[in-house]
Parts: C-alpha cells; sequence; structure tokens
C-alpha cells in the first residue's frame, strides 16, 4: 500500500536520510525502531509530506501520494483541547468538506458527525464524544486523535511515536488500538516507536533505522540492540 | 546526615563573554542617554511644581465639595451611559473587521507575503492616527454627538484589536494547525477549526481590555464634540463649574470601576479552560 523508494532527505549538508526503502502492507502495523537522531521520525514527516524529500518517491496504492492518502497520529497529540472530541474528531474530514459546509462545527453535515461518531465508537470513547478534549487523559485524547486520523479516510496512517506522553497501560492500549485498526480495517500503519518489547508485542514487521539507513528489518521478535549499541550517552540534565 | 555534613561542591564562577557584558553596558548607557533627552524636550521641571502647587490647591478647593444636586447626578449619569455605550459600540462593531485584518496580518494564515505585508501598514496605519483626531474627521461629515465619537473608536479599535490578535494568532500552539492542514485542510479550515478556538480565551480577553479602555477614550471623545459625560466635564471646565465637574468626574470613576471589574471577573472565568 505504501511503498518509499529511494527516499533521501537532506539538511544543508548532512544527509539525514541515506536512500531508504520500505514498503507497508494493507493491514500490516510496522514498527520503526532506532535510536534518537537516526532518522525515524524524518522519515515519517517525509513521507507525510511535511519535510521534503531530496530525493526518491513516496507512492500509496501505486500512484503518488496525495495529502489525503495518509492520516498522521502525532506524539504530541495535537487535538484542540478547547473543541469537543466529536469535533475534533470531525475535523479529520476536512479536507473533503467544501469550505460553505465546514466554516463551523455547527455547519459540518449530518453524515460527517455520523461518520465521526462511528470513529470515536470504535477508539471506544462514543461515551466522551460531547466531552472537551482537553479534559481527557492523555491516553484517551490519543485514542481521539487516531479516530480523527479514520474520519480522514485514508488508506495509510503514519504514527510519529504515539505513545511516548503515555504511561504503559495507556500506551499498551493505544498501540493495540493501532494494530487492530490495521488487521480489523485494513489499513497500512507504520509507527515510528521507541520501546522495543511494543514493537514485539504489536508489530508484524519492525523496521531498523541507524544514521538514517535501514540497518535490518523483519521479525518484530528479532533482537535489536544493534540498533542502540556504540552510542554516546545524552547529558543528563 | 545533617545539613553542616551534607557534601558540598565548589561553584565555579559563571563564563561571561566580554562582548555580552560590553553590549550591557552600552544598551544601559542608550537607556540612560534617551531618558536625559526625554527629560530636556519635555521641559520636567520639580522647581515650577513646587511652585505652582498654590494654584492646584485653589482648583480643588473650588471643586470641593461637589455638587451632588439630584438634577445633575441624573445628567450626569445619562451622559455616562452614552460614554459607556459609545465604548461597547466602539468595540463591538470593530471585531469582524479586525478579525479579517488579523488573519491577513498572522504569519501563519495570511495568504500571501505581499498581503501580510500591507495589512501590517494599514493596522499601523489606524493606531498610528489618535482616536480623537478620528473623532473631529468624523465630526465634520456627520456632525457633533455620540455617532462620531462611535466611528472614531471602530476605526482607531480595529488598528489596535487586528495587530493584537494576529499576534495572539502568530503564538498559538502551531501542532493542531500542522495535524488538520496534513489531514488536507485549507487555510480557512485550519484558521477556523485549529488556531481560532485554541486562543478564542486569549481573543476574547483582549477584546474585553479594548472594552476597558475605549470606554476611557469616549470619555475623551467628549471632550471633542462626540457627546458623553466628557462633553459634560468639558462644559462645566469652561464655565468654571469646578463642583460640577468633581461630580461628572466621581459618576466616570464609579462608570470605569464597575467596567473593570466586569471585564475582570468575564476574563478570569474565560482564562481556566482546558488544554491548549
Amino acid at each position: 500500500m505504501l511503498r518509499l523508494t529511494g527516499l533521501a532527505v537532506r539538511y544543508g549538508d548532512r544527509e539525514i536520510l541515506r536512500g531508504i526503502d520500505i514498503e507497508v502492507a494493507a493491514g500490516e502495523l510496522l514498527a520503526v525502531l532506532g535510536a534518537n537522531g537516526s532518522g525515524k521520525s524524518t522519515l515519517l514527516r517525509a513521507a507525510a509530506g511535511l519535510d521534503p524529500v531530496s530525493r526518491g518517491s513516496i507512492t500509496v496504492a501505486d500512484r503518488q501520494r496525495r495529502t489525503m492518502d495518509i492520516a498522521l497520529v502525532f506524539q504530541k497529540i495535537h487535538l484542540v483541547g478547547r473543541r469537543s472530541a466529536l469535533d475534533n474528531v470531525c475535523a479529520g474530514a476536512l479536507g473533503r468538506l467544501p469550505l460553505r459546509r465546514s466554516l463551523t462545527p455547527a455547519l459540518f453535515p449530518r453524515d460527517v458527525r455520523e461518520e465521526a461518531m462511528a470513529c470515536l465508537d470504535r477508539v471506544g470513547l462514543a461515551n466522551r464524544a460531547h466531552d472537551r478534549a482537553g479534559r481527557l487523559s492523555g491516553g484517551q485524547q490519543q485514542r481521539v486523535a487516531i479516530a480523527r486520523a479514520l474520519c480522514q479516510r485514508a488508506p495509510v496512517v503514519l504514527a510519529d511515536e504515539p505513545v511516548s506522553a503515555l504511561d504503559p497501560a495507556a500506551a499498551e492500549q493505544v498501540l493495540a488500538l493501532l494494530a487492530e485498526l490495521a488487521h480489523g480495517e485494513g489499513l497500512a500503519v507504520l509507527a515510528v516507536l521507541h520501546q522495543p518489547d511494543l514493537a514485539r508485542r504489536h508489530a508484524d514487521r519492525i523496521v531498523g533505522l541507524r544514521d538514517g539507513a535501514v540497518v535490518l528489518e523483519g521479525d518484530p521478535r528479532q533482537p535489536v540492540d544493534g540498533l542502540y549499541a556504540d552510542r554516546e550517552p545524552e547529558a543528563v540534565r | 546526615m545533617s545539613v553542616l555534613e551534607a557534601p558540598r561542591a565548589p561553584v565555579p564562577p559563571k563564563p561571561r563573554n566580554p562582548r555580552t557584558v560590553l553590549a550591557g553596558w552600552v544598551a544601559g548607557a542608550v537607556v540612560v542617554a534617551v531618558h536625559v533627552i526625554a527629560w530636556r524636550a519635555t521641559d520636567i521641571s520639580i522647581a515650577d511644581l513646587v511652585d505652582g502647587w498654590q494654584g492646584m490647591a485653589d482648583f480643588l478647593a473650588e471643586a470641593v465639595p461637589p455638587d451632588l444636586s439630584p438634577g445633575l447626578l441624573r445628567e450626569s449619569a445619562e451622559a455616562s451611559l452614552v460614554t459607556l455605550w459609545i465604548g461597547l459600540l466602539g468595540t463591538t462593531l470593530s471585531v469582524p473587521l479586525s478579525l479579517m485584518l488579523a488573519l491577513l496580518a498572522a504569519r501563519g494564515t495570511s495568504p500571501a507575503g505581499w498581503i501580510y505585508q500591507i495589512t501590517r501598514g494599514l493596522l499601523s496605519f489606524l493606531r498610528a492616527v489618535p482616536d480623537v483626531v478620528f473623532a473631529l474627521i468624523f465630526v465634520t461629515a456627520v456632525g457633533l454627538g455620540p455617532f462620531p465619537g462611535v466611528l472614531a473608536l471602530v476605526t482607531h479599535n480595529v488598528g489596535v484589536m487586528g495587530k493584537l490578535w494576529a499576534e495572539t494568532l502568530e503564538d498559538a500552539d502551531p501542532g493542531p494547525a500542522t495535524a488538520l492542514r496534513s489531514a488536507g485542510a485549507g487555510r480557512i479550515q485550519v484558521a477556523a477549526h485549529a488556531l481560532l478556538p485554541s486562543v478564542m480565551p486569549q481573543m476574547v480577553g483582549l477584546l474585553l481590555y479594548r472594552f476597558d479602555v475605549n470606554v476611557r477614550s469616549s470619555l475623551v471623545l467628549g471632550l471633542v464634540g462626540a457627546g458623553g459625560i466628557g462633553f459634560l466635564i468639558n462644559q462645566s471646565i469652561q464655565l468654571f463649574q469646578f463642583d460640577q465637574m468633581l461630580t461628572h468626574i466621581l459618576v466616570v470613576l464609579v462608570l470605569i470601576i464597575a467596567v473593570d471589574r466586569l471585564s475582570a471577573v468575564v476574563r478570569r472565568r474565560l482564562a481556566p479552560a482546558g488544554a491548549s
């Protein structure tokens, strides 16, 4: 479904990604692992079109990537805290709505609101639809963000460290949900993760990045210590 | 372990960059020099103030006690209400244009660099022209009374609110906007669904602050013929009825305190709302 071919990203003189080839099939959860600075987040931002690529191609279902093809789930969640969970989920549909039907949440067509409600139900938060997003817990907010991504109707979901800010129980729940969506809805899900154990439990496949290149790929149960070995420890702050 | 026995380590001297230190001294010298120039240019003289205290005392003696006759109090209260209405309409009628210009003058929402520059220039112009000058211009167009006062406040307030709101929009958390943009939302949709709801409490707070300022400004506009209590204050000064002037000022004081309290209460209610 999602295919990255020879993807390279350069910031000035530094090559952050050096010809990455990755494919994520429909119905698959692929976890991308790597130490800080290995290029994981850059890979995801480039694939989503948020950062320019210096060479390579990104295709979704064998055609050039379009904005609506890829839904994003962010580490910092990025909901509008003052709006309800339902309004936040409806916002996922903005790309396919005409301006006159989307200037305020009150103008959203009924079918969009019903679809958003179904997405909230899918992530187990139908009962919190009218609560302000800012009042939900971190795990619940991330589930709302996933529902927003679902409401976008994109065949590909990219998740940038979606559980970094969550406690272990919430992290487990969110990863299980992403895996369930991949398997149940046939979505291609690529998740950048910092926790190899979560990848081992939930991902169908892993890709390991080091210094901007793919250095391992395949079974999520394989050892990944090599990705983190011989790195200078970060200064204690 | 007692406090005295707690391990200690020598604190190394804070590294100082000689250029930073020099820059600090130069900045301090510039600030002092500018104040000396300003002091001389404005003819500030403590001696003149001390010598002239008798004039102030005579003025105040004629104003005290204030004239608290029911007729004057009623007239003063009615004029104060007109001042309040001028301030209110001067604020609320400026909202649509302020919002439109703020969106064009904020980096994240402006459609093009040249539109941003032109809008910023227009807002600067509207702010640079004092509301009193606008009032004099509008008096020549529509005559004396509260109407030119409202027009003057609306015009000036668009400049101030447009700039303040544009800067609030620029300071908004870019996260939700990035999320919606990546979902295919257009510029106006991003503003309507990510930026504006995120900064709405700050924008309403600024609007209330401007209402507070505009009520006080409408008082001054009364002095140049825009009606309200300012007009009565001006009249009583010209007729040397300082006791009546003091009455009007006391009524204004009550009005200003009431508006200030009201806007403070509303702002406080808006402040603790949930995240982002």
